[in-house]
């Protein structure tokens, strides 16, 4: 029995014991602290189980749970929101990224200083970003509206606040801060092109735009698709910011999913409901982290 | 001859024209930082005069001195330190022996391993905060460090496996190879051999441990005692009904952004390493 | 080479840690010191700390005598106790008076000082962990039934039987204990009310010739004569934002006669009568400042201390403000009076403020000892330095304290505004953040024009609804 568990083990990792030994802290160590957690919150998702309830009963009701969100407006309508502002952060941000880089991709002095500068934004505390904004956004004081009235605009209840408006000033501060990375992603991009390709063009007397059309573009595809991928799943993410500028308002017009299920287990700690929701998010990002690891892959190939 | 000094001209003219645009990409980007910077070295009154005062303005530290002045500003401090500290440290221990692993191991299981650390870095925090909420509430280490810790190591380290590995992937094999066959351990080749080869890599994931634990605001609000607040809680309490100060908020997340500042202008090779090749590289 | 330098930064990030985390070790060794055994006798204290207790230079050594029933103040030598605070006017209070009473009892109190939303998040995490990160925490009134129903508080109503000479029950008026009590349970103890009223420019009303509204419909009438948008000023500011603009509308279904529940205590939110007060309300914010509807309590204030305004209902806590050059443009040009109810109507006038309760959870010790702060912090004589640091009153005596009446004039409009005190206008059942979460995203899309006000309404109703436990 013993021997042959030996067996197992040994053809079971051919020859790498040690590595697996090295690996082995990390394994145990999220298994306990994230598997678990998550193996727990899919289990929770078919109880009735809400902590302020006095008699803190845990009642198994199978999918009403997940069957409440597809009837509750608000989960409705975070879910849309969520599609809104992710579309709208990451379409914004790959066309700025790419002209940004395409304009910072010389090796000048300038162009190296500046884009230093650029690794800022991202750097910061997003809650930070979004206090910063709030008040550059804020109607009676801030700079924004200010200089949108001098230009004749009148910025009515300030860009937080009107409706229409919030969804696109909290998109330009996600816009605002993620920007530089695609940035950076594009610009490593950019710099792995073989020249070939161009050289050839320019023989053929091809012009610059004809060359970066039919050149850089389909060569920049699997950069295009890394960058796109990865900010669709950190854009499903936003929380921070949204907290600390609109706190979903107004009514519910930048209320993304994370942050209803911010609200529905931290507020009201119905845990029950709250982790099917967050089992909706997970499976929608769930299905996107499968798709990047395949394309991932197949560029490794 | 006609034809090249038009050309020049031309060439000229369109640098000039990229030379301003960049410059104008550059304000546009600094613009938030400046207003933040500025703010925090104006007298409350200042702050929201309008029009706004860009350049000259009456400046002072008073800010500064208020903030430092108050013990709990030193504790947010403090506290945004040793959880910094801690996670880092944990993840850089955890995350480069099996990020070194999954590049050497030649079994398929473990180098499929990789992706599951990817995975687990794409859940949204939300959906982990509520059963690690429930379950730290169960072992009594709500409210002390270990629990945010803990916490942002699960995300530090699945990204410092999966930057690592890339990275020890690009050294080369062969020096540990020699080092085997004279007889050293796996162990030993690891720690003697790649390690000190790699070390601008783990610099690389320091820095996005570092930004990532610094910053984070969801697991500190929730998993803190006020005795283990960090600063972006203590800029989110100076919102009040009694003293609203945008002076001491702004002189707050100064403090706050200090890292982000240093690492942008100092450590900007390491930073973009981490960042592009953890997102690109398979 | 680089192995050096990796060697020594592995030792710097060690020193570091333990530096840091000895920093952090140093001050333990006094809040573990041995916990002072419990008073033998726990109805001994008699005298909420009189100001004659010796104020023993901290000796840490001197083993506390249990058996000594000369200085039962005492016995809580060295007890640590954490206060949670919401970040309202009252704060300085605390911050002026908790030094004051470690040195008289030696127990040591830390505030945490947190905006509404987070302390109530924090306080629920905290009560349904069970982990006692807080011994006292301030109670919005709101709030008394789901602690009471829930037991997250201590109980009061032993204590306050034990020391109800010392507390002089008579001097609180009855409508102070909606503060805390529901269904006979004491889930908090008062610190204090908040009257709703009508603050006003006195200045702008008196060159304008105008006086102060006494209706509701007046209210409007001067609102829209007073609002002057060409010069950046306004008629009135109110609350449109999240819980503080679900409180606001709340407080004018009150001032209109209307009501939440319905006779059978359902909830009824989107009757025909809350639908026209809800369109009223909005058609105050046609003279609100532009950015009004996103507005809480603090925008709504700055707007009226920078004299943006002309008028602005609220709560009477913040009278004193406005008299704080510091803080205020408006010094000396403010008057207050009751707040306008609707015309022909009987005048009843909101009633709100917090109460300070003490966590179930904790231990004996410090519940009993935070127990000890409630009643030194209700004696008379802490009171008028409460008050006048800006805590809200909490005894009849207090608001007719000659002495204090001269340093704060408009006591007596608050005196007269509790007595016609009503603190059941926004329901305080267990399930009152619900409607209060759903009044809140509904009024606001409200206001900023997004759905009608019955569709607002009939949205919060059914959130409400649904969300019912």
């Amino acid at each position: 029995m013993n021997n042959r568990l030996v067996t197992v083990y040994r053809r079971f990792l051919a020859g790498d014991g040690a590595y697996f030994w090295m690996l082995f802290p990390l394994l145990i160590f999220v298994a306990v602290i994230a598997v678990y957690p998550l193996l727990f919150s899919f289990g929770i998702s078919f109880y009735k189980y809400r902590l302020t309830d006095p008699n803190q009963v845990r009642t198994f009701i199978g999918l009403a749970n997940y069957l409440r969100s597809a009837n509750d407006p608000i989960v409705i309508g975070s879910i849309k929101t969520t599609l809104i502002f992710v579309g709208g952060t990451v379409t914004l941000e790959i066309i700025l990224g790419l002209a940004i880089a395409l304009l910072l991709a010389a090796e000048t002095r300038m162009a190296h200083l500046i884009r230093s500068f650029l690794l800022m934004p991202m750097a910061l505390p997003p809650l930070v970003v979004g206090l910063v904004w709030k008040a550059l956004y804020n109607v009676d004081f801030g700079v924004i509206p200010y200089y949108v009235k001098l230009l004749g605009v009148n910025p009515g209840r300030g860009p937080l606040v009107e409706s229409g408006i919030a969804m696109p000033a909290v998109i330009l501060v996600d816009v605002w801060q993620w920007t530089p990375l695609i940035m950076f992603i594009f610009l490593a991009g950019l710099k792995s092109l073989p020249s070939e390709p161009y050289e050839a063009a320019i023989v053929d007397g091809a012009s610059r735009l004809q060359s970066f059309i039919y050149i850089t573009l389909p060569l920049l595809k699997p950069t295009f698709l890394v960058a796109l991928l990865l900010r669709t799943m950190q854009s499903f993410k936003v929380f921070d910011i949204i907290y600390a500028t609109t706190a979903g308002g107004p009514g519910t017009e930048t209320t993304v999913l994370n942050f209803q299920i911010y609200k529905v287990g931290m507020t009201f700690f119905d845990m029950g409901y709250a982790a099917a929701l967050a089992n909706i998010l997970l499976f929608i990002v769930g299905i996107l982290s499968v798709i990047y690891v395949m394309v991932l892959e197949r560029q490794q190939l | 001859m006609q034809k090249g000094t038009v050309d020049m001209k031309r060439k000229q003219l369109e640098k000039i024209l990229l030379t301003a645009l960049s410059i104008l990409v550059f304000i546009l980007f600094m613009i938030p930082i400046y207003w933040l910077v500025t703010t925090s070295l104006k007298y409350g009154r200042d702050a929201f005069t309008l029009p706004p005062q860009w350049f000259f303005f009456d400046a002072t530290l008073k800010n500064f001195r208020v903030e430092l002045e108050n013990t709990k500003t030193l504790m947010f401090i403090k506290n945004s330190l040793i959880i910094t500290v801690g996670a880092t440290s944990l993840s850089l221990l955890l995350g480069v022996p099996a990020g070194y692993a999954i590049a050497r191991a030649k079994s398929k299981l473990l180098n499929m391993s990789s992706f599951f650390f990817l995975i687990l870095l794409m859940v949204p925090p939300v959906a982990m905060l509520i059963p690690f909420y429930l379950i730290m509430r169960d072992i009594g280490l709500i409210g002390s460090y270990w629990a945010v810790i803990i916490l942002d190591t699960v995300f530090d380290a699945s990204f410092v496996v999966w930057m690592m590995r890339s990275y020890f992937k690009d050294v080369p094999k062969e020096m540990e190879e020699a080092a085997l066959v004279d007889g050293a351990s796996h162990f030993t080749a690891f720690l003697q051999v790649a390690l000190p080869l790699s070390i601008p890599g783990i610099v690389s994931s320091a820095l996005y441990c570092i930004i990532y634990t610094w910053n984070d605001f969801l697991f500190a609000l929730m998993l803190t005692s006020p005795k283990t607040k960090t600063i972006p809680l203590g800029i989110l309490a100076s919102f009040s009904a009694v003293d609203v100060s945008w002076g001491r908020m702004a002189a707050l997340s100064v403090f706050a952004i200090i890292p982000a500042v240093i690492i942008s202008l100092f450590l900007n090779r390491y930073f973009v390493q981490g960042l592009t090749m953890g997102a690109t590289k398979g | 080479m680089s192995k050096k330098v990796l060697r020594l930064s592995l030792l710097v990030v060690v020193l570091v840690s333990m530096m840091l985390s000895s920093i952090q070790c140093a001050p333990q060794p006094q809040a573990t010191e041995a916990p002072p055994p419990p008073p033998t006798e726990p109805a001994a204290p008699a005298e909420p700390a009189a100001p004659a207790a010796p104020t023993e230079p901290a000796a840490p050594a001197e083993p506390a005598a249990p058996t000594e029933p000369a200085a039962p103040a005492k016995s809580y030598d060295g007890v640590e106790l954490t206060l949670a605070s919401m970040t309202d006017q009252y704060v300085q209070a605390f911050r002026y008076l908790i030094p004051k009473f470690k040195e008289q009892t030696g127990i040591n109190i830390t505030m945490d000082e947190l905006g509404y939303v987070d302390l109530y998040q924090k306080l629920t995490a905290d009560f349904v962990g069970h982990t006692a990160q807080y011994d006292l925490m301030t109670v919005d009134i709101v709030w008394s039934g789901e602690y009471a129903v829930n037991k997250y508080t201590l109980p009061l109503n032993d204590f306050m039987e034990r020391d109800k000479d010392a507390l002089m029950m008579d001097d609180i008026l009855p409508v102070m204990w909606t503060q805390g009590e529901y269904q006979g349970t004491y889930a908090a103890f008062p610190l204090g009310g908040y009257a709703n009223v009508l603050n006003y420019r006195k200045d702008v009303f008196e060159s304008k010739g105008l006086k102060p509204p006494t209706t509701q419909e007046e209210l409007l009438e001067t609102a829209k004569a007073l609002n002057d948008p060409a010069n950046d000023f306004y008629g009135i500011a109110l609350l449109g934002a999240g819980s503080a603009g679900a409180q606001d509308y709340m407080a004018f279904v009150q001032q209109h006669g209307g009501s939440i529940l319905d006779k059978d205590g359902k909830v009824a939110v989107n009757t025909e009568e809350n639908v026209k007060i809800l369109e009223f309300f909005g058609s105050l914010f046609a003279y609100a400042p532009p950015g009004g509807a996103d507005y809480w309590w603090d925008q709504r204030e700055t707007a009226f201390r920078e004299g943006k305004v002309a008028m602005m209902e609220g709560w009477s806590i913040s009278r004193n403000d406005y008299e704080d050059p510091e803080m205020s443009k408006v010094v000396g040009k403010v008057d207050i009076t009751y707040a306008p109810v609707s015309k022909g109507m009987e005048p009843k006038y909101g009633f709100g403020g917090w109460g300070i309760g003490i966590n179930a959870d904790s231990e004996k010790v410090k519940q009993e000892a935070a127990w000890e702060f409630i009643k030194w912090l209700a004696s008379p004589d802490v009171q008028k330095e409460w008050v006048l640091h800006r805590g809200p009153p909490l005894r009849t005596s207090t608001m007719q304290d000659p002495a204090i009446v001269e340093k704060l004039p408009w006591m007596p409009i608050m005196l007269e505004s509790f007595q016609k005190g009503d603190g059941d206008y926004r329901p305080r059942i267990p399930q009152y953040s619900i409607i209060q979460d759903a009044l809140g995203t509904h009024v606001n899309a409200f206001l900023v024009g997004k759905v009608s006000a019955k569709e607002a309404l009939d949205a919060a109703q059914a959130q409400i609804e649904q969300n019912w436990q």
